[in-house]
């Protein structure tokens, strides 16, 4: 005799949708705090002339190494979720302030001006745009296709990394 | 044969794989110049990349089925979560959790298939398995080549090859490498520990205990034991199995995540290629047979295994001139060490149908073993047995 299938109690079904909104929520919160982005940390003049770079300061990124920077310096920090914590100690000035901020979420890299930061100019960061087109190396890139002894439909690599703004 | 030679000569046929194994491992120590600390690190090393992927392999033998050779599949999807993880710029632990949660209903998908399959062979799963992994690797070739970038989107033009769909072939985990080893690091002497790695192997050897002694770990013991009686018991034989083989999948996506993390990068098309070769190597080394296994088979097995692996290259080097004898070497022991495990266990399978026989000829069985259904393992007119006896299980 066949065995008839017993359909779910609403009980179960709701059992069920409990852990698939649980599933869902933990997916949720680990991109939320785990997703990195980069912060360009940026010490230059305005090109407008409405804000000055900052002789010297050395600016740390929550609990990260605090690094120097001098007119015209540019590094980057790497960080993980999206709210975020700044020191700037301008040892020139002798002058101390903190910020924190939010990177938005779809944002993998902001530019932060810290002399916009210092001259309360808002927004003080903006998005980043990285146009990849990594150099590829063919042979390197090859997959390993069944019988093949040499690559398969891969093409020349374009050419080197370039950043624009 | 008086009772203290066969104990004698029954001990080392059960331990042959270990002993010859150690022998070699203590043999290249000395010519490889290695200092016993540094062996001592690898090893540990080694021991939270490397177990939990060996501990996967352990239900589906309770459960009668064998070495889990399909245990690649679970890999493969452990493999496309940590691709999602990288595309999606989720780092550090976080990341290992993400990419777990998305492989984890891709390695049940894969678990369920497979345990289907493995119910239309059954008595022949690890060969069945073994193909099975082939042909689910061309599909996972065709999913990460050719649909991702294509048909499912890929934000991270980075990790895609310069055509513009399909992953590239190495793919740097910069962002996850070594993020669960490093929560806990402690330094016992001159040795480095990955505590959190070592705690999650810890749980899942609990987990293991735990399950031995449910309602459902006690009828996969049954269904490996004899399928028939099981049946007969109202046990649901190919369900039990299936659940088997699902949660060896579902393991192994763990197991290679924790892997690949480790490794800090990932050969997107061939890493899983030889995950199960060598968890089943491992599992074997450390005195394991295909029907029988236990956790300390699983540690032994690692620690000998990648200790042979750390010394033979250098070994190699040092008394032949080249360190590629010693590779030659690995792939040569990890292959016959399965070779030896599966003859010995053929050997020992024959000769207790052979004591059933004589036994049975005597009027009482020599050990009491049972074939697949149930009945001793006589064998066949040729004098085969059956390939489900328990003849001679530990």
């Amino acid at each position: 005799m066949k065995k008839t299938k017993k359909p779910a109690s609403t009980r179960s079904l709701i059992a069920r949708s409990i852990l698939l909104a649980l599933y869902i929520a933990v997916m949720l919160i680990m991109v939320i705090t785990g997703r990195r982005h980069t912060i360009l940390i940026d010490n230059k003049d305005a090109p407008d002339g409405s804000y000055m770079a900052i002789d010297g300061m050395e600016v740390q990124i929550d609990n990260q190494e605090a690094l120097e920077y001098y007119p015209g310096d540019r590094d980057k920090a790497v960080v993980q979720g999206q709210r975020h914590k700044i020191k700037v100690d301008m040892f020139m000035e002798g002058r101390e302030f903190e910020a924190s901020f939010r990177i938005p979420f779809g944002q993998d890299m902001i530019l932060l001006s810290v002399p916009k930061l210092a001259a309360g100019i808002e927004p003080y960061f903006e998005p980043f745009t990285v146009l990849e087109s990594i150099a590829s190396d063919a042979a390197n890139e090859a997959p390993t296709s069944f019988g093949a002894d040499s690559p398969v439909g891969l093409e020349e690599g374009p050419p080197a990394p370039e950043l624009i703004q | 044969m008086s009772p203290k030679k066969k104990s004698v000569s029954t001990w080392f046929s059960e331990y042959a794989v270990v002993i010859i194994f150690l022998a070699i491992t203590v043999a290249a120590i000395s010519p490889s110049k290695l200092s016993i600390n540094y062996i001592i690190q690898e090893v540990i090393t080694r021991l939270g990349r490397n177990s939990f992927l060996v501990i996967a392999l352990l239900l589906p033998i309770y459960a009668g089925m064998g070495i889990n050779f399909a245990m690649a599949l679970g890999a493969m999807a452990g493999q496309i979560g940590l691709i999602f993880a990288v595309d999606w710029s989720v780092a550090g632990w976080q990341g290992l959790v993400f990419a777990f949660l998305v492989g984890l209903p891709i390695a049940i998908l894969l678990g369920w298939v497979s345990g289907k399959v493995m119910n239309r062979a059954k008595g022949r799963e690890m060969v069945t398995g073994y193909i099975l992994a082939f042909f689910i690797n061309g599909i996972y070739q065709f999913f990460v080549l050719y649909l991702m970038g294509s048909v499912i989107p890929i934000r991270n033009a980075a990790i895609l090859l310069s055509r513009g769909y399909g992953i590239r072939n190495t793919l740097n985990l910069e962002s996850v490498r070594q993020s669960l080893d490093t929560i806990l690091k402690v330094n016992i002497g001159p040795f480095s520990v990955p505590v959190v790695t070592f705690i999650v192997i810890a749980l899942l050897c609990v987990f293991i205990v735990w399950f031995r002694k449910t309602k459902l770990g006690q009828d996969m013991r049954a269904v490996g034991q004899d399928m028939t009686v099981a049946d007969a018991a109202g046990i649901p034989v190919e369900k039990t199995r299936i659940v088997a083989i699902i949660i060896s999948t579902v393991l192994a996506c763990a197991g290679q995540i924790i892997f690949l993390q480790n490794m800090g990068n990932l050969a997107t098309y061939n890493a899983h290629d030889q995950t199960s070769f060598f968890a089943a190597a491992a599992i074997l080394v450390g005195g394991a047979s295909v029907t029988h296994a236990s956790i300390p088979n699983v540690f032994i097995g690692v620690v000998l295994l990648h200790a042979m692996f750390i010394v033979s290259p250098l070994a190699g080097q040092n008394l032949f001139g080249s360190a590629m004898i010693g590779e030659y070497f690995r792939q040569f022991i990890g292959y016959g060490v399965i070779a030896i495990s599966l003859v010995l266990y053929a050997w020992k399978t024959r000769k207790a149908a052979d004591n059933a026989r004589s036994g049975l000829r005597g009027g009482a069985s020599a050990n009491g073993s049972l074939g697949a259904n149930g009945k001793p393992a006589l064998g066949d007119k040729n004098g085969k047995s059956n390939g489900e006896s328990k003849g001679g299980r530990a």
